[in-house]
Parts: C-alpha cells; structure tokens; sequence
C-alpha cells in the first residue's frame, strides 16, 4: 500500500515538470467570510418577496408542492390535514428545539403519534428513532437556507436534525421562514464559507444535504417517476409573519 | 482473437441491433435537448464553463497541496484517509476494511471509480454481497451486465425485460410498468440499506479547504449509504478535488445542466466524516481513499485536460459514433470520447488502439462539455503517438504515409487523381462506390463512398479563370 508521503512525492514530481495548460486561478473567495454572510442576510432582509415568489416557482417546477401560512400556529394545521389526506396515523419530526415548534400538543389529540428526534445520540434512543423514520408516512423537518433559483432546501444535519426525517418517509415536509430565503447559488457558497470559518460550527452537522424537489429516476425506458428511493413527495410549508 | 477484431465484432453487432439503435436515438436526442434548454435560459452559463475549466486547471498546478489539505480537514473531521497507487491498492483497502470489520454485505451508490477497479467482482471473490442500488446500475447487476452509459446505465433495456428480470430475481410477477418496477425496486433495496453494514460510494468533488465529499444524485441512494450503514467507504480519483465551497457552487451551476438538464440534481450531499455526537444517523467510520491508477502520469503528460472531466456524460450524447453504436460496443468502463482518453489514461495507448479512431472528430464533444476538455485535439495527438510507437499496424500506418505524402504533393496528387479516376470506373454502381477490392474493401464493409469526379476543382477553375 502506497504511504502517503510516497504518493505525494509522486505527484509533487509530476506537478513540478508540468507548465500548466495556461494561467488559471480558483474562483475568488470572500475575504471576510462572517461579514459577506452578514451582508447577504441584509441584502435578503429587503428582497425576500422577490427570492420567496422565485422560490415558489422552482420548487413547483421541480414538483415540490408548497403552502404559506401566516404563523407558526397555523403549521400544525397544514401538517394535520397531509397526514389526513395519506392516511398517517405516525410521523417523525426534528426535535421540538430545531424545527421551532413542537407538534405533539396539536396533533397527537388528532390520533398523530409524533416520534420526536432525540439529541442526545444514546444507542438505543438512536435506534428506536431510526426504526420510526423507517415506519413513518410522514417526516417533518426544517431548513437551514431557502434557495430561490432552484427550488432547493438546504438542511444541516445533527444533534436533534437526523437526516433519515428527510430521506426515509415517503413524504417530507419541511417548514422555514424568510430568514432562511437566499436567492443564488452564489450567496449559498458564501454562507458555507461562514460555516467552515467559524471554528466551532465548522465541527457541527456530519451531513449538508440540498434536496430539490422529490426522489426521481428516469433509468426504465426514460419514464421519469418519483420516489424511487428517497421521498415521493416533498412539501414547504413558508411561515410568514402576522 | 485481436483486440481491434473484438471492437468491430462488437460495433458490427450493436449496429444490427434494433431496439438498442432506437433507444440510444430517442436517449441521445432526449438528454441533446434537456441540455440544451438548460443552457438558453441560463445566460451565465458559458462565463461558468469558463470558469470551472480555470479552476480545474488551477487545481492540477497545485494538485499536490489540494490532496494533502482535503486529507488533512478529512482527519480533522473524524475521517481516515488512504492512498491507493493502482486499482489493485483501491481494491485492497476496501477488501481489508470489510474483514478487519465482519462486513457481509455492502450498499453502492452509482460510481464509475468502483467500475473502474472492478470492485464488485473482488468482493464478491471475498465473501462479501455487494449491491448496486442506482436504479439503472441494480438492473444492470442483477442482469450481470455493464453499464452502457455514465448516467443511464441500462438505456438499453426495454421496460419488458426489466419486468422479466424483477420478476425472475424477486420471484414475483411485476408488469412492464416503469412505476410497478421502480415501486419493486424501493421494496427491496430499502431492506438493503437498513442491514448493509457498509456504504461505498464515489466522488463528485471533494472540497479541500474543508475535508467534505459531495455526491450528486437523483434517486437519493447517496444519502441512503452516506447515512445508513454503519461504515461508509468513498473511492475518488485525485482530479476529483477542488479547492473550496465557492468553487463548488461554480461546478453544481453547470454539472446537472450538463448532463440532464436540471438546474440542480434532486440531491446534492455534502460529507463531513463520520457521524457527530448527537445524530441519529450517519456511519461511525468514514473512509476516504484518494486513487491514482493512472492519473499523476498524465499531470504532465499529453492527456492533462482529460483530468478535468466531470463524468457528466454530455460528449456521449452527442458523438455520432457514441449515439450508432453506445456504450458496451466500447469494451470499456469509460465509454464515448472522453472515455477513449480515459482508457488511454488508466491502460495506457496500446488499450486504445482501435478506440483511437472511433471518432469522426467532429468537435461536438468539445462544444458540450462543461469544461470545454479539447477532446479531439487529444485524439488527433493519440493517433499520432500510436503511429510513432508503432502500435498502429503496419498496413494502416503505411497507408497514412503513402496517403501523407500524395497529398503534400500536387504532381502526387493529380496523378493518384487520374489513376483513380481510371481504377474506380468497376466499381461505381448507381453514382456511388459501394464495393472495393482489396484493404479498400475494409472501408466499404461499412460505408459507401462518392466517386472521383470527372474532372477535378482546378481543371474546372482554369475554364472558368
């Protein structure tokens, strides 16, 4: 087995005799990655309407099925009546903490059982979790960023945000607010660079996903269909403010 | 048999196959046109194709600091890194990780760096049920094929044999339903993912300044392996890595566009070592092993800009030998233009001395490319390296000399002209050349030819002057 000294040397070499194709730099970095992430977030604060309706847009293009409701009280409700409509008798949710409400107070008198992520990580805890993501319908979660050009939600995985709520039950939902809105790519870099610049948040969440829109496949015959592995359907459900 | 003989065995036969001529047309010209929507509402576009190649060769300069500082954040982060020279170390690394750990059966996300090592078959010698769990790749596994195209791997299948084939393994009765067959395959893969007791995957990219692998796909297998198993093993060639989360965001803005016409993949996910404290899911160990097989002998070698290659499949869909006769007509893990030089890279040129002339260099593989790779100025060069080497055979190189020299030469070339004009008067039959005697016969097995003129450009020039 190759060293890794070896393995470097041998490419130092060959790096070393090469000219190079032509000049060629990376693409220029924030300087100050927290600061740039700081004036996104203002820049967002005056466009959200705009990035909120483009948003809309592409993550129905992409067959995401999205809601809008005026407070985080109503979202229990928009929660209830999907669960209704597939029939759910159970559903896993990111701890109370993490999505910014808790639902077992609203739905579980409807005849819902909420299996509530744990944060702590205790193997048995963990397991009984895993083991309702793989049963339930439904899986509710929230989003870290918003992505307006592509309809995508970004969700930062840890303690109390497993990313099996997105992935394993055949419907996800995910609830967000307009602090979470970003309308380019561009700005998502930025806002990862701040991530990784910050010491102790560089350490936090294993698993960055960006999900636009549901499962799909188009390997029999081209035939594009839905959830083949991950969720067939996918919801945003936008709380706005009163 | 020769080689050569094999890749026209191979093509004779894909050219008399009927369903596999009309599927790659309506795929090729299905992924032409999703591509090129893509890219007319995206005026940005070409300014990030642009900008993507200036990265990628950017990060070839200094490939040797990228690679010791993805492994150094990949540490960081809880990671274990190996480096493995050749195919052979790859596979060893992984075969010794699934003894020292009891793996018996390990979930794939689509690779081509794990076709490239032959990983399945290895591990299937030792002991261990490896499963392909892309769709396209778990119907090609359980017909024990190959993959025909990098991101369609079972475009030559028809909804009807894959019913049989589910029908015949899952020893169930499934109708020739895309939906039914997708719905079977969820089933039974979702067991799969909740017992396997390791994830391998490949690479997209992989960001060195923070030590993350990204993976890039559509069913959401990658985040099923990433997260589910207890061990999670990722396999990237070296020119996988680039520098930072920003340049990430050039290369995600063009690579689904590139190949499938989406704006963004379904799923894009970026790893971070092994599992965190507190999380419910995700493996307790998290592998990286950066492969060369090849590679850092082209860093300074002829086929450089080969290493920029995404693996987005876009110079297939448009090559018009790729799209005549697709990819396991090429004998290779790498099909289409792109994967001549990448064969050429990994087995060096002898490999692809036939595969050197399957293309008709007409550029447009060059014209799609999301990092403008100059794939013909590569196979021109090829060519010319296989002529000097000798490995071409003889007859052709001889042929290419004699043909070089007429042609250099106009008192060559009119009188070539005017013997041809009189050799050729047998054979010309309703206007065309369909039959040749002798080597010239080898070109019109599979074509025809129109016949020297009567009189040629400049004896006409001079009449009209």
């Amino acid at each position: 087995m190759a060293t890794r000294g070896e393995f470097l040397e041998k490419i130092r070499r060959e790096v070393r005799r090469a000219p190079g194709l032509f000049a060629a730099s990376p693409a220029a970095r924030p300087d100050r990655p927290t600061e740039a992430a700081a004036a996104a977030r203002r820049q967002m604060a005056e466009r959200w309407p705009e990035a909120l309706e483009r948003f809309r847009q592409e993550f129905e293009r992409v067959n995401g099925i999205f809601h809008r409701v005026a407070g985080l009280d109503e979202v229990a409700g928009v929660i209830g009546d999907i669960a209704r409509e597939k029939g759910a008798r159970e559903l896993v949710a990111w701890a109370p903490g993490e999505l910014g409400l808790d639902l077992r107070p609203s739905l579980e008198p409807q005849g819902v059982s909420i299996a509530v992520a744990p944060t702590d990580g205790r193997d048995d805890a963990r397991r009984r979790h895993r083991e309702a993501a793989a049963r339930a319908p439904i899986g509710v979660t929230g989003a870290d960023f918003a992505l307006a050009e592509t309809g995508t939600l970004i969700l930062i995985s840890g303690a109390g945000r497993p990313r099996s709520t997105s992935l394993l039950p055949e419907t996800h939902v995910a609830v967000f607010d307009r602090e979470r809105l970003l309308e380019t790519l561009e700005q998502v870099g930025v806002m990862l660079e701040a991530l990784h610049a910050d010491a102790e948040r560089s350490m936090s969440g294993g698993v960055i996903s960006f999900i636009t829109g549901p499962s799909r496949t188009a390997d029999i015959e081209l035939t594009l269909t839905r959830g083949v592995h991950g969720p067939k359907e996918v919801h945003a459900i936008f709380v706005g403010t009163r | 048999m020769t080689a050569s003989s094999r890749f026209g065995e191979r093509a004779a036969v894909a050219l008399k196959d009927a369903y596999l001529q009309e599927a790659l047309t309506i795929a090729t010209t299905k992924f032409i046109g999703l591509r090129k929507d893509s890219f007319a509402g995206f005026p940005e576009g070409e300014g990030l194709r642009d900008q993507a190649r200036a990265i990628k060769e950017a990060t070839l300069q200094k490939l040797d600091h990228y690679l010791e500082q993805v492994a150094d954040n990949v540490e960081r982060l809880g990671g274990h890194v190996h480096w493995a020279a050749t195919a052979e170390e790859a596979r060893e690394t992984i075969l010794g990780l699934c003894r020292d750990r009891g793996v018996k059966m390990a979930v794939k996300s689509k690779s081509m760096a794990t076709e490239e090592i032959e990983l399945n078959e290895a591990l299937e010698r030792a002991g261990v049920t490896p499963i392909e769990t892309d769709l396209g790749e778990y119907i090609i596994q359980l017909a024990h094929e190959k993959p025909s195209h990098i991101i369609a791997p079972a475009i030559h299948k028809t909804k009807g044999q894959v019913a049989d084939l589910f029908s015949r393994e899952l020893k169930e009765r499934f109708a020739a339903d895309p939906e039914v067959l997708t719905a079977a395959a969820r089933k039974e893969l979702r067991q799969k993912f909740l017992q396997a007791d390791m994830g391998i995957t490949g690479a997209n990219f992989a960001v060195a300044d923070t030590g993350t692998v990204v993976l890039v796909t559509n069913e959401g297998n990658g985040r099923m392996v990433t997260s589910l198993p207890r061990i999670h093993v990722a396999v990237m060639g070296i020119e996988k890595v680039i520098p930072s989360m920003t340049d990430l965001m050039v290369f995600l803005a063009i690579l689904a566009r590139s190949a499938t016409g989406q704006k963004l993949s379904v799923y894009t996910t970026l790893v971070r070592g092994p599992r965190r404290s507190g999380e419910v899911d995700g493996p307790e160990e998290f592998h990286l092993i950066l492969m060369d097989n090849g590679r850092s002998r082209q860093i300074a070698g002829a086929l450089r800009e080969a290493l920029y290659c995404l693996r987005c499949g876009a110079c297939l869909n448009v090559c018009p030998v790729y799209r005549q006769i697709g990819g396991h007509a090429y004998g290779e893990t790498y099909p289409g233009p792109i994967g001549i030089l990448l064969t050429a890279m990994l087995k060096g040129d002898r490999a692809v001395k036939d595969l050197a002339h399957a293309s008709s260099l007409c550029g447009a593989c060059q014209e799609v490319c999301p990092v403008g790779i100059d794939i013909p100025r590569m196979l021109i060069a090829l060519r010319h390296r296989l002529d000097r080497e000798r490995i071409a055979p003889l007859g052709e190189r001889l042929m290419f000399r004699i043909f070089g020299r007429v042609l250099a030469s106009p008192a060559l070339f009119r009188l070539g002209a005017a013997l041809g004009r009189l050799a050729q008067r047998p054979f010309v039959r309703d206007g065309r050349l369909r039959s040749l005697p002798l080597l010239f016969g080898r070109w019109t097995r599979s074509r025809d030819l129109p016949p020297l003129a009567r009189r040629t450009f400049s004896e006409r020039w001079k009449d009209l002057a």
